[in-house]
């Protein structure tokens, strides 16, 4: 349970952590909050002859909310996104996403960057990135690039950043009366997601649904977006009927993981009815458009 | 753990059978491989470097092709290890005539120990299944490079 030797830095700033990481090449792996790394590296499943700790670049830790946006420093930690009120308020879903992450050692810990860039086919956050249509910033030391979260996940462990590249804040629109939930069946002894499903719904004056997305995680290799349920809904009233109609093509098209705990037909069966009751619990969450217009909250534009 | 699957590639059988059969080709088609020599009578000494995220791992193996029947059916043998944990895996190989395409089934079984199997397990059959993708994708690249 000791880890390979390893040459450690630990920059200050976000551009020698970019220098060094150009300078180190594949070399180097970024340690954030190391509640992934660090335990594979115990194992000697993983061992980089250098880490480079991100930990003390403290912009990176900013939770904070800009015209229509909620942005989130890549180091905050689950616990920060659980309990902020600008979280709560803003993304209800994403902290209450955040509180099912593991146990409160490894929230207090693990940040949502850090476990966004290793990318765990049964990681929690991706389907909730997916269902709020989340960007993504990425730096390296020439600069930076923003891409969509249906487009950074490529496949199990796997995602769109280049060697060289940071994950530096997760930027998520914050439109008005939006329901969304995250519902998750944990592996009891890991806590992993053997499915884990996230839904935004949004309906119009006549209570027809205007926006639907669906996120999955848990099911296939990375996380996705269930298409075929999201279109489904869309364009009609989203009643109980509805919704279990349209959760019963979750799990279509995706080439279930299966392992010791969960067979791939039950990791499917999960994600259906997940999915059914994420949809009910977000049209649920919807707030009423009188009571919107009562609080005229401009936070929510 | 099962792996089960098809894919199919747009060549007739002969030519995906003897592109099975080249270590040339499997060289180039395979996720990782270093190496691969020849060691006997459908026997092959294998060296794998692999790379899932963070986990990097080279192993040391050996291939063993029997009960063939060209071009038709063929069973692989693999058995190897690495720091990480052994593995021995069969697989059998269906390849199916289809209007001058050929469909490949694959029907296999691994055991694996070690480190790789007690923390891995639940990641394993995604990592299993993405190596297959990959080797067949790669293959499809050589068999219709071959044709034109």
């Amino acid at each position: 349970m000791i880890p390979a030797a390893f040459t450690y830095h630990r920059p200050k700033t976000l551009a020698s952590a970019l220098r060094l990481l150009e300078t180190l090449g594949p070399d180097a792996r970024v340690l954030a909050g190391g509640q992934s790394l660090l335990p594979m590296m115990k194992l000697r499943l993983a061992s980089p002859p250098h880490l480079v700790d991100i930990s003390r670049i403290t912009t990176l830790q900013r939770i904070r909310k800009s015209p229509g946006r909620l942005r989130i420093g890549a180091l905050a930690t689950h616990w920060m996104l659980e309990t902020a009120p600008v979280v709560r308020r803003l993304a209800p879903a994403l902290a209450e996403t955040a509180s099912f992450i593991g146990d409160v050692q490894v929230r207090n810990l693990g940040t949502i960057g850090g476990s966004l860039a290793h990318a765990d086919p049964a990681a929690d956050y991706p389907a909730t990135l997916l269902a709020l249509d989340a960007e993504f910033e990425l730096q390296d030391h020439r600069g930076s690039r923003v891409v969509v979260a249906h487009e950074f996940f490529r496949g199990l462990m796997t995602t769109a950043l280049r060697p060289g590249e940071l994950l530096t804040e997760i930027r998520l629109p914050v439109p008005a009366r939006v329901g969304a939930a995250y519902l998750k069946m944990p592996n009891p002894a890991s806590g992993f997601a053997l499915a884990g499903v996230s839904a935004a719904l949004a309906v119009d004056a006549d209570g027809r649904c205007t926006m639907a997305r669906v996120g999955i995680t848990g099911v296939g290799p990375i996380a996705y977006r269930a298409r075929a349920v999201e279109e489904a809904v869309v364009g009609r009233e989203p009643t109980d009927d509805t919704l279990a109609t349209a959760a019963a093509a979750a799990a279509d098209g995706v080439e279930a993981n299966a392992d010791l705990f969960a067979s791939a037909e039950y990791r499917r069966h999960l994600a259906r009815v997940l999915t059914r009751r994420a949809l009910v619990l977000a049209r649920d969450r919807i707030r009423p458009r009188r009571q919107a217009a009562r609080r005229a909250e401009p936070d929510a534009s | 753990m099962k792996i089960e699957g098809q894919y199919l590639l747009p060549a007739p059988r002969e030519q995906v059978w003897a592109a099975l059969n080249d270590p040339q080709v499997l060289q180039k088609t395979t996720p990782g491989l270093k190496q691969l020599v020849p060691a006997g009578e459908g026997t092959y000494d294998a060296t794998i470097e692999l790379a899932v995220g963070p986990v990097k791992g080279a192993y040391q193996g050996k291939v063993r092709i029997t009960d063939t029947a060209a071009p038709e059916r063929m069973t692989l043998i693999v058995e190897g290890g690495g720091r990480a944990g052994t593995i021995k895996a069969s697989g059998a190989l269906t390849l199916e005539a289809q209007d001058g395409k050929t469909m490949v089934h694959y029907v296999g079984d691994a055991q694996v120990t070690g480190v790789l199997m007690s923390v891995g397990h639940r990641l394993f059959g995604g990592v299993a299944k993405q190596l297959t993708g990959e080797f067949f994708k790669a293959l499809e690249r050589e068999v219709t490079r071959r044709r034109t």
